[in-house]
């Protein structure tokens, strides 16, 4: 999984300013990470990658890097 | 004793007959002595509904609904072999949740014609004279999200609320030639579709939801089976263009 692409993906749903979102940066302090934002990375992910995840795993993600490992470590569809 | 929903000598053909609602309904039809026709695009799981059903003359008619186009032809060809039509159940659907700003033409696209085209396309097929007998009934699965309003919900709330809208003129055109046409609105019920809607909620964040909008719990398929059941047996000939919400309370607060 190339990580920067990752990242670029996180400002598009956050509507961020691309390079706002770091690998270590914490998903509590990232405006608009709520639970929206959640439902709307579930999509992403599934377009993007073609993997399903289930809202548990990601609420239990403390950084974005972790998301990323979650991504990562999913089986493809 | 008479029962107002026997259905001993009709034919009823329901799409999304392989999980949940469809296949919920296509047990009770058959339990009220119908003769099922059982849609899906899976063949197994079309094997499965049917082995859960009672009586005989059930047929397994596997298609894939999102091939609109092909839908009359399919149709005006199955009811050669299997006989005109006394009802229609349009139960096959997608889930859709996802924020608005996600929601580009491809997906809403896709929802719609799943959900809707297809429904149409049935409906439009149904109401030919060789297709249906003279007194029949389609029932359209809607939702409640198909009459208020639930976040990330909008490309799905707009195929349902189209298919509602749908049924009230079709319900007009339709009364004159004995065909009525009703929609079941129902709110959250644990189906497959659902839990895989649902994964994508905490479970305690979709029991809240679900005590905070539906004072009855959450439905079981059967719940709504039943009110389909309904709208297509004799007991309810002087109701058409009619949503019926099968919710829990949800509409009514």
């Amino acid at each position: 999984m190339n990580k920067d692409a990752f990242y670029l993906k996180m400002d598009e749903l956050l509507e961020a300013a691309a390079g706002t979102v770091q690998g270590s940066s914490a998903l509590a302090n990232l405006e608009d990470w709520n639970s929206l934002a959640v439902i709307g990375f579930i999509a992403m992910v599934d377009t993007e990658y073609g993997v399903s995840l289930p809202a548990k795993a990601i609420l239990s993600c403390r950084t974005v890097d972790d998301l990323a490992a979650l991504v990562a470590e999913a089986p493809r569809a | 004793m008479t029962n107002p929903l026997q259905m001993e000598s009709k034919t009823v053909l329901v799409t999304g007959a392989s999980s949940g609602i469809g296949q919920s309904a296509a047990i009770l039809l058959s339990q009220l002595g119908a003769r099922v026709i059982l849609t899906a695009r899976n063949q197994e799981r079309l094997r499965e509904t049917l082995g859960a059903m009672e009586g005989e003359g059930h047929r397994l008619a596997p298609f894939d609904l999102g091939r609109v186009e092909e839908i009359p032809l399919w149709l005006r060809q199955l009811v050669q072999e299997t006989g005109p039509l006394d009802g229609l159940v349009c139960s096959a659907g997608i889930s859709s949740l996802r924020p608005l700003r996600m929601v580009d033409t491809a997906h809403a696209e896709e929802v719609m014609r799943i959900n809707y085209h297809a429904a149409v396309a049935l409906a439009s097929t149904f109401c030919r004279k060789e297709v249906r007998r003279p007194e029949s009934s389609v029932v359209l699965v809607a939702s409640v999200a198909g009459l208020l309003g639930v976040a990330a919900r909008s490309a799905y709330s707009g195929s349902k609320g189209a298919l509602i809208a749908f049924a009230r003129s079709a319900a007009v055109e339709l009364a004159p030639a004995g065909v009525r046409i009703n929609c079941v609105a129902p709110g959250y019920v644990k189906t497959e579709m659902h839990d895989s809607a649902m994964r994508e909620l905490s479970p305690e964040k979709m029991e809240a939801l679900v005590r905070a909008t539906q004072p009855l719990g959450l439905g079981k398929p059967l719940d709504v089976a039943h009110a389909i059941a309904f709208l297509l047996s004799g007991a309810s000939r002087w109701i058409t263009g009619s949503v019926l919400a099968v919710d829990g309370g949800y509409t009514a607060q």
